[in-house]
């Protein structure tokens, strides 16, 4: 019995030290001696990092282009507008279907086996 | 050699069903000259009791507008599953689309339905825009839309 309760024990402590020595050496890494700031290690390498005080996005009102200023509107939707003024570029979160001839068609019973559809407009 | 004989007999009665249950079927939509953008159109299948059967064609690929196609957009909520691998581009005023589909023999007779929704930027959309039982004996027989189909026929 005794035997059976020392082993339990041994395996016990074992796991332990096996879970416990790489967290350990993580906050001794940081300089804390004491591993008192366990959080620390967590922000380490975070002061190589240039301190940011205000967002690098242009969500200005406001767009300077040769020398002039173009005033632009408070929703900002103008990033989908090309040359053309149309917004047909626009990246959408909703998926496109895949066009004609890359995949097959859909497994709805209304098509063969047969040849791929094509289309062409006059 | 018999056997040879009954293997190709087997193999030929098993093939012809299979080629004879689908057909090349052309759609031609001819769009009026209604001074505005390309239209968006879809074509779609109802069965006998008016319910959803299917697509067969989307002409304009940006699936964020197609919730102006709005009978087929309300039957498949806008499921782009639906149209994969059938989808063109949209259809400029005055202008035809042909499209020719393998369509499975069992659509014609059957009490299907084609119809085309059509959406336009800037314009009204037109839902239903055509509506034309799918019958061996209406091949070639031309049918006019509502707002900006000029007509439409399916030749086989």
């Amino acid at each position: 019995m005794k035997l059976m309760t020392l082993t339990l024990l041994a395996a016990t402590t074992a796991l332990t030290a096996a879970i416990g020595a790489p967290g350990w050496s993580a906050t001794r890494a940081t300089g804390d001696p004491l591993g008192l700031l366990p959080a620390a290690a967590l922000g380490a390498g975070q002061d190589a990092l240039p301190l940011d005080l205000a967002s690098a996005d242009d969500d200005d009102d406001h767009k300077y282009r040769n020398g002039a200023r173009r005033e632009r509107d408070d929703d900002d939707d103008d990033a989908c507008e090309d040359e053309d003024g149309d917004d047909d570029d626009c990246a959408d979160n909703a998926r496109n279907a895949a066009p004609a001839g890359t995949v097959a068609p859909p497994l709805n019973g209304l098509f063969g086996n047969g040849a791929l559809p094509k289309a062409q407009t006059n | 050699m018999k056997s040879l004989l009954a293997t190709l007999a087997l193999g030929t009665a098993l093939t012809l069903p299979g080629l004879a249950m689908a057909r090349p079927v052309t759609l031609s939509t001819t769009l009026n000259t209604y001074g505005g953008d390309g239209a968006y159109l879809v074509l779609y299948v109802t069965d006998a009791s008016g319910a959803y059967a299917g697509s067969l064609w989307m002409a304009g690929g940006k699936s964020k507008y197609h919730e102006h196609l709005s009978d087929w957009y309300r039957a498949t909520r806008g499921d782009t599953a639906q149209i994969d691998g059938i989808t063109g581009a949209s259809v400029g005023a005055g202008r035809t689309l042909e499209v020719t589909l393998d369509l499975a023999d069992a659509l014609f007779d059957a009490g299907y339905t084609l119809h085309i929704d059509a959406a336009v930027e800037d314009m009204r959309d037109s839902p239903n825009e055509v509506a034309v039982p799918l019958t061996t004996s209406g091949a070639g027989r031309a049918a006019k839309g509502r707002r900006y189909v000029a007509k439409f026929s399916y030749d086989m």
